[in-house]
């Protein structure tokens, strides 16, 4: 079972505030760090976990600049064979764009597999779409928001998808086919710092974006903008302990805690 | 024909409410609306849009992205293309939609939130609702998915009910077929039957200290749930999980700790009766839902929270 696994570098922006620059051209990162896309490590890892047991190698793919390396790295050090960089340069936004590139891409370099993987979606631009249009233009069988891959035999895969509500439907694929992970569908193993190092004796290939047809973009950021504020919350200031007695002060007046 | 072809999400036989954002946002774009819908009784307030399309197909045939490719093309060629099409934001609406875009290449926008006429532009969330882009699409019929809670305010009432049509299904393929449902392991704890819930999200840390949220659950009578990224970790049950893939909880108070507030966690907590946010990121969306909030060290809350109540 050969998988190929498409991990993106993404920035880490939970805990950063966002600025917007000038007249809302872009949005300001260059103080933000960056790390792999959580929906991408949990693909990756089911990746090998499926190998490990069945046999064949897994390939992990970014697309992005140079820096995008570390996480071919981390994929290795995971247990991908293959790490392959292709070096873009720019943010591609549409996720069309990147899917024609994805496609040229594989063709072109003749790229053996019978699954593809994708994450649900990356944390950055939480487009989600990546994975629908990369099956349809490339003729496969698609399900995304995989949270459990039952059996994998020969010609087919059987999976679980979740659904709202803690629902989830169990559906078969033909494969070849092009599957999104979703994110807790396993338990991702720890990397280690030394367990990098290792990988980066691995050599991995890099690719120029310019070689393949990437497609025409159909959509375009016009502008950046904040959220609209809503009403907001009444803010609670003050010296730590002033702020708690306050909280429990909300607390008993709503009548849940004494 | 100028229209926006509005494909709704029918499950288990229930309409889903959602579809309401995407008829809302059919009728914002001005255009004439088409609803497509499977075949199956249940419910439709069919004053809300002009044209009802009912496809003879089953609802597992109709909810799969690859046969709605082929009912789509019998839509076209019946109708001509549209200018839209909305899916919904959830798990089949968004695969359907890309699925269908990279079918007839057309552009694709997804999570839209929010729709400027005058400029033509569409709103979608980046970096979990910290910016959002505006969009412009161009080369055929938008592709969109609609944003759960968004749009539903402008779904109002025509003076008359929808045109009915009928239209025969396409035939299943069988790359891809749907096996069962898969309900949830029942659980001792059930979230939604809280007044008082205590939550915790990846602002936490990690999992050593998911024992003294516990604790401090324990102390102020609360049941302890969290957000998707400590469930992901599996630091809590998923039985334990607000949000649309978890559940919708609406307590009395909803005390959320190290959560910043991803759009599928606020949609499963908005209705609360009163949301208290405590982070330290004074722009975590979650701010601007909760009727309270705290700005800071969420480990340091709880700790002098659990010395005041204990004394």
């Amino acid at each position: 079972m050969n998988i190929l696994v498409f991990t993106k570098r993404v920035a880490a922006t939970q805990e950063e505030e966002l600025r917007i620059t000038g007249e809302g051209q872009a949005v300001d990162l260059s103080k933000v760090p960056f790390k792999v896309n959580d929906w991408d490590n949990y693909s990756v890892e089911e990746a090998v976990r499926i190998v490990e047991k069945q046999g064949g190698a897994v390939t992990a793919i970014s697309i992005g600049d140079a820096e995008s390396d570390e996480v071919l790295r981390r994929a290795i050090a995971m247990g991908a064979k293959d790490g392959f960089l292709i070096d873009s340069g720019q943010v591609l936004h549409d996720p069309f764009a990147r899917s024609e590139l994805i496609r040229s891409f594989i063709d072109k370099e003749k790229v053996p597999f019978d699954i593809i993987f994708t994450g649900v979606q990356s944390e950055d631009d939480q487009f989600g779409a990546v994975g629908g249009i990369l099956g349809a233009i490339m003729g496969l069988p698609y399900s995304s928001m995989v949270v459990g891959i039952d059996s994998v035999e020969k010609d087919h895969v059987v999976v679980r998808r979740e659904l709202e509500g803690g629902l989830q439907e169990r559906v078969k694929i033909a494969t070849p086919c092009v599957l999104s992970i979703q994110s807790g569908i396993n338990e991702p193993r720890y990397v280690s710092i030394m367990g990098i190092r290792k990988a980066s004796k691995v050599e991995r290939k890099v690719f120029k974006a310019a070689d393949y047809a990437a497609g025409t973009a159909k959509i375009e950021v016009v502008k950046w903008v904040y959220p609209a504020k809503k009403g907001g919350a009444t803010m609670l200031a003050g010296e730590l302990a002033d702020v708690c007695g306050q909280l429990l002060g909300i607390l008993k007046e709503k009548g849940v805690c004494q | 024909m100028s229209y926006a072809l509005i494909v709704s999400e029918v499950r288990r036989g229930v309409f889903e409410e959602r579809n309401l954002d995407s008829i809302g946002l059919g009728a914002l774009l001005g255009k004439e609306t088409v609803l497509l819908a499977p075949d199956g009784a249940y419910e439709i307030n069919e004053k809300l849009v002009d044209t009802v399309v009912k496809v003879k197909s089953a609802e597992d045939v109709y909810l799969n992205p690859m046969n709605m490719g082929k009912i789509l093309e019998q839509v076209f060629g019946a109708r001509g293309k549209p200018d839209y099409i909305l899916f919904t934001q959830s798990s089949s609406g968004t695969e359907a939609a890309a699925y269908t875009a990279g079918l007839y290449g057309f552009p694709v926008i997804t999570d839209v939130s929010a729709y400027d006429k005058e400029a033509g532009v569409f709103l979608k969330s980046y970096y979990s609702d910290k910016v959002f882009g505006q969009f412009k699409a161009s080369g055929g019929p938008a592709v969109l998915t609609v944003r759960s809670g968004s749009f539903r305010e402008f779904a109002g009432e025509k003076a008359a009910a929808a045109k009915a049509e009928t239209m025969e299904g396409a035939p299943a393929v069988d790359s891809r077929t749907f096996v069962e449902y898969v309900e949830e392991e029942k659980s001792d704890i059930d979230i939604t039957k809280a007044e008082f819930l205590l939550s915790i999200g990846r602002g936490i840390g990690n999992q050593d200290e998911v024992a003294s949220y516990e604790e401090l659950a324990g102390v102020l009578r609360a049941v302890l749930s969290g957000s998707r990224p400590v469930i992901d970790k599996l630091w809590l049950p998923k039985a334990r999980q607000v949000g649309t893939s978890g559940k919708t909880v609406k307590p009395k108070v909803y005390l959320a700790m190290g959560i910043s507030g991803a759009f599928q966690h606020i949609a499963g907590m908005k209705d609360s009766d009163c949301i208290i946010a405590v982070n330290k990121d004074a722009e975590a969306p979650i701010f601007q839902y909760a009727h309270y909030g705290i700005i800071g060290d969420i480990h340091k809350v709880r700790d002098k929270l659990k010395e005041i109540a204990k004394a």
